[in-house]
């Protein structure tokens, strides 16, 4: 448990690290600013400004967890700017729901439950840490010396530390499975796993490989006859859509109505060369009791 | 006594009684084709076709649509023997329920009813990355919002890029981008499909 608590410092740092460098580095992240919530928050005008900020603080707290000594001030900064995070998505899916979050990378998709997850976790993991750092005395205290609090902290995190010893969790494990999921609820990396994936699962179980129709959609029968030349010249006439339709001889009928007429198609059901079909205008009126 | 369908069918196929105009050499004569044109009303531009209704049908009364449109005005849309009514495909009148949307083209009667020519229920037109399929659903991100389309047997086709369609559509992959044309499912995120675009 302790050796879990030590090393939250280091995932936190590596995320904050990640997602400052891209804030400050990518152009296609600064060139998509406007388009995420801090352009709402910040105004348009100011959106890669307060990106460069965010970043910044991003990268100021991932130095200051990943230099030694771990303070405890360290912990709680970082664990204050994952709750700003978990305050500024609640505020992107009320103010902003069609916006991205703008968080680790460019997407265009809303902030959704996957990115208050990985706040969240993050947040989770800053407490640890607060937790489990021993504060560095400020002025005359001696190393080592605990407050009131902080002591109470301590024996729990101990407590904690010896029942896990009890369960004996294979501490490198739980930090490689938090930063997987970490991984995996970033949706920013979707395309470079999910996707993938979800192609090859498609690949092995051909969902859609649909038995041989023996009927030929009537969608397609019609997608023929929208490029006939036989229906280009009658189309100006017709007035209704598609009134009645069936199969006669290897040939669809279909019937339209074109005001006070009919109009007849006959379409092959075999074959795709528009200029077999054949169109007939006759005058049956489509609309009894036409009110025109 | 020959059905009306014979009459069509020898209509077009080999002239008959009450043609007006049939193929020749693939199209009608430019007489048939502009004829039409003359009476084509004319709408001044911005203004509001009054020769069109869209909305959610209310109520339905014997062969008449209440329809609440989206702008919150009332249309009376009434249905006749000729009116095409389209639901994921042509349907007879009884397949409209209430709580489905439309689009209609008819003609405006002087009592403000309009006297449909055509009506579409539940068409919608959507564009998106499919985000996954499984079964015979694709999910569809229009926007950051997931439609759940479904393959109907039968009915759907897909057409990629200038290919005739097909209505195997196995071709399909996950992220790419497509146009759907179907039918949905009134109050839900559900989609039927009518056609799936694909650009490749």
């Amino acid at each position: 448990m302790h050796g879990i608590a030590a090393s939250q410092p280091y995932v936190i740092a590596f995320f904050l690290l990640w997602a400052g460098l891209m804030k400050l580095l990518s152009r296609r992240m600064r060139a998509q600013a406007g388009r995420t919530a801090l352009a709402r928050l910040s105004g348009p005008a100011r959106a890669v400004p307060a990106l460069r900020l965010v970043g910044l603080g991003e990268l100021a707290v991932a130095a200051a967890l990943l230099l030694p000594p771990l303070h405890l001030l360290d912990a709680v900064a970082a664990a204050l700017l994952s709750a700003g995070f978990l305050v500024y998505l609640a505020y992107a899916s009320v103010a902003a729901p069609a916006s991205s979050c703008g968080c680790l990378g460019t997407h265009s998709r809303p902030v959704d439950v996957r990115a208050f997850a990985r706040a969240g976790l993050l947040l989770a993991a800053a407490l640890l840490t607060a937790l489990g750092t021993r504060p560095a005395a400020p002025g005359a205290g001696a190393p080592g010396t605990v407050t009131g609090v902080q002591a109470g902290l301590e024996a729990g995190v101990k407590a904690g530390v010896k029942a896990a010893d009890g369960l004996a969790a294979p501490v490198p494990a739980v930090i490689v499975l938090e930063v997987i999921v970490l991984l995996a609820l970033s949706a920013e990396l979707d395309r470079y796993w999910l996707t993938p994936l979800r192609r090859l699962l498609v690949r092995l179980r051909r969902p859609l490989a649909a038995p041989p129709q023996e009927r030929v959609p009537l969608e397609a029968s019609l997608h023929l006859l929208r490029r006939s030349p036989a229906y280009c010249s009658a189309a100006a006439g017709l007035t209704s859509d598609v009134l009645e339709t069936w199969d006669e001889d290897g040939m669809r009928f279909v019937v339209y109505g074109a005001r006070d007429r009919t109009a007849v198609f006959a379409v092959p059901l075999s074959g795709d060369d528009p200029g077999a079909v054949r169109v007939a205008l006759v005058a049956e009126p489509p609309l009894s009791g036409s009110p025109a | 006594m020959r059905s009306r369908r014979d009459v069509l069918r020898s209509a077009v196929l080999g002239g008959g009684a009450g043609v007006v105009a049939a193929t020749a050499m693939g199209s009608l004569g430019p007489e048939a084709a502009f004829a039409a044109q003359k009476t084509a009303q004319k709408v001044e531009p911005g203004a509001p076709d009054p020769d069109f209704a869209e909305g959610r049908i209310r109520s339905i009364k014997d062969n008449t649509l209440l329809v609440l449109g989206s702008n919150l005005v009332f249309h009376t849309i009434r249905v006749v023997d000729g009116t095409s009514l389209w639901k994921l495909g042509p349907v007879p009148f009884d397949a409209a329920r209430p709580g489905d949307g439309l689009y209609a083209r008819g003609v405006r009667m002087p009592d403000g009813m309009l006297a449909a020519e055509s009506v579409w229920l539940n068409i919608v037109n959507i564009r998106g990355h499919i985000k996954n399929i499984a079964g015979q659903t694709l999910r569809l991100d229009h926007n950051g919002h997931e439609v759940l389309c479904h393959v109907v047997p039968g009915k759907s086709v897909a057409i990629h890029s200038e290919s005739p369609p097909t209505a195997d559509l196995s071709m399909l992959k996950v992220s790419q981008h497509v146009q759907i044309l179907g039918a949905w499912r009134p109050d839900t995120n559900e989609v039927d499909i009518a056609t799936v675009f694909s650009p490749h």
